[in-house]
């Protein structure tokens, strides 16, 4: 049987209309900082965009952190660091209900920041994500899906996923809007 | 009124974590109860005031005319 129900919510009561951070040009020489859930294959997921983003695009290196819980908001701290020293974020991998729902929270919150994030979630919890992105008004969030489940992936068919969605990441992550319908 | 397609959609991502769902209408109310199946993924569950959300599009009435149970209420 489950647990008591983590809430992911976190900082959600009254915010202030989405704003997006400033895209970088292009990614030459960022620092990719890479928010990795928890959840089975999201470090190696997200490992694997970070090297094809240094490989491909320039990029300077990553950033590893890991989140206390899949479940819920990352840490004022976390999100600091990764401003303070990243370019950009990666997080994810949203591979469940609340984890995929937290995953999009965190990607507004580095927004909101002033980093640029790219939130990746497995396409069965685009209901909760969607509802978790208006409840953090910012309806109409994009984040990146890959078919679900995630977990029990091999690491060739991590690599394969990885070099699906390489280029929606640079598209939304040097692009000019991760909101459809926000100022 | 309750929309059936997106309850579907709902009760797939519910199912994609082990979870079932049970709906049932009585005197303007909508009564939603949340069942988990041996594999439920713990801790996968959102609170409920999200869920309240996504159902209330699905069901098509406000929240607070939902009546949400959760496993282990």
């Amino acid at each position: 049987m489950p647990n008591a129900i983590l809430d992911p919510t976190g900082r959600t009561s009254h915010r202030a209309p989405a704003v997006l951070a400033k895209r970088p040009a292009d990614l030459s020489g960022a620092v990719i900082g890479l928010l990795e859930n928890t959840k089975k294959n999201a470090v190696e997921f997200l490992g694997e965009l970070g090297r094809l983003l240094v490989e491909r695009h320039n990029a300077a290196g990553t950033v590893l952190r890991t989140k206390t819980n899949f479940a819920l908001p990352v840490s004022d701290e976390l999100r600091d660091e990764f401003a303070r020293d990243c370019a950009v974020v990666i997080t994810g991998v949203g591979d469940c209900g609340s984890c995929s729902a937290s995953a999009v929270a965190d990607g507004v919150t580095f927004e909101r920041a002033g980093v640029p994030a790219v939130v990746i979630c497995s396409d069965a919890f685009r209901t909760t994500a969607d509802a978790m992105a208006q409840r953090q008004g910012a309806a109409g969030y994009r984040y990146l899906t890959t078919p679900h489940p995630v977990a029990p992936l091999a690491p060739d068919q991590i690599r394969q996923r990885a070099e699906q969605l390489l280029p929606q990441v640079v598209e939304i992550l040097i692009g000019q809007s991760t909101v459809e319908g926000s100022a | 009124m309750i929309d059936a397609g997106k309850l579907d959609t709902v009760r797939e991502t519910l199912a994609a974590d082990g979870y079932l769902l049970d709906v049932r209408e009585a005197d303007g109310r909508v009564a939603v109860a949340i069942s988990a199946t041996p594999d439920a993924c713990e801790d996968c569950l959102v609170p409920k005031p999200l869920m309240a959300d996504i159902l209330r599009d699905a069901l098509g009435v406000d929240t607070d005319a939902i009546d949400l149970t959760y496993p282990n209420d």
